[in-house]
């Protein structure tokens, strides 16, 4: 019978020494902050993208048909908008850019999980140095993607193989990215979203036709996997946060009432 | 060897727990994960708190108080030390 009960009792000793592990994991899982705010970006991308476009197919029109009124009025509102986008950009950049970086984070995931409380990771620590390194990264991210592209639509790179040369530094910045610059704020589930893309890439080698062949839609052969797989990293990331949390209350919980601090 | 009493409490080993797993946590968390009342809670956090083991950290989000609360290097020390000694105890009576 006592040894029954020492059993028992190393037992729930032991799931007791669990409880950090799952409170992380709960902590680095709560994703849909992400997909809310990647959600938000693509919404104002695609509206500002699609106004553009829309004004500037407007003037195109106006000067073919030699109606300079068109012309124009589509020029003006192109530049408005190009215009109310660079304040809007300026005023964001001021609320939520420098000492308030994150705050705009955080005030989706009060709206989120706020009913289940605040919880915060160690976040990595900034220097000067850090910064220097992000900023340079994403710029020769940013030189290899606008390259690629541009040595595609010129006939160097087939459309077909434009997403596996793209893998290429879309892989390695991803995972140095999470490593240097996230973890351990967000979880190794990050990890799915270069994997997933680099599988993308592989099938593609293989002959599976995953992508887009004609010039003005080759770039998506690019986006779509790296927005598709990040939204499904980030879903498969709250998915395990909900579990994250049934395991810890499962833990955590009391049965009746826990005596009082005495 | 000495168990530290004020973490060997089931509610207090809890908190220690879970705020060792964190850079910090509020109070509600606390409150939905434990399921302990608000008056309970506050009595252990105090017990915690007086032990120099808890930051308390009182802010405001909106118009609303806001306490999180942050284990102190002591706080992780002694919960090491606690799960040390609590270790050798029940090695102690299993070899008996």
């Amino acid at each position: 019978m006592d040894n029954e009960l020492n059993i028992s009792q190393d037992q729930n000793t032991e799931k007791l020494k669990e409880i950090p592990k799952w409170t992380r994991k709960y902590a680095q899982n709560r994703t849909l902050t992400i997909i809310v705010l990647m959600a938000m970006i693509m919404l104002f991308s695609m509206l500002f993208a699609g106004g553009m476009a829309f004004l500037l197919v407007l003037a195109t029109a106006g000067f073919r048909k030699g109606n300079m009124v068109l012309v124009c009025v589509g020029i003006a509102a192109s530049v408005a908008v190009l215009a109310a986008m660079l304040i809007f950009l300026i005023i964001t950049l001021k609320k939520f850019g420098g000492k308030n970086r994150g705050m705009l984070d955080q005030m989706i995931d009060q709206r989120i999980y706020g009913k289940e409380g605040t919880v915060s990771v160690p976040v990595p620590k900034s220097s000067k140095k850090k910064m220097c390194l992000e900023i340079v990264t994403a710029v020769i991210f940013f030189i290899c993607f606008f390259g690629t592209w541009n040595l595609a639509v010129k006939g160097y790179i087939a459309y077909k193989y434009l997403q596996p040369v793209s893998a290429l530094y879309f892989v390695p910045y991803m995972f140095c990215g999470w490593y240097f610059f996230q973890s351990p704020r967000i979880g190794p589930i990050y990890l799915l979203h270069p994997m997933l893309f680099a599988i993308h890439a592989i099938l593609i080698v293989a002959g599976v036709p995953m992508f887009f062949t004609t010039e003005n839609f080759c770039i998506f052969s690019v986006c779509l996997p790296y927005i598709g797989y990040g939204f499904l990293a980030y879903v498969i990331g709250h998915i395990y946060n909900r579990y994250a949390l049934k395991k810890l209350k499962g833990i955590s919980h009391f049965q009746g009432e826990a005596a009082d601090g005495d | 060897m000495e168990i530290d009493r004020i973490i060997h409490e089931p509610a207090r080993l809890r908190i220690m727990m879970i705020l060792s797993g964190l850079e910090q946590a509020d109070f509600n968390f606390l409150l939905t994960t434990l399921s302990l009342t608000r008056g309970n809670l506050s009595r252990h956090m105090e017990k915690l708190e007086s032990a120099a083991y808890l930051k308390v950290k009182k802010s405001f989000k909106g118009k609303i108080p806001n306490t999180s609360y942050q284990l102190t290097q002591k706080g992780s020390k002694s919960l090491a030390q606690y799960w040390e000694n609590l270790d050798s105890v029940r090695q102690l009576g299993n070899s008996r």
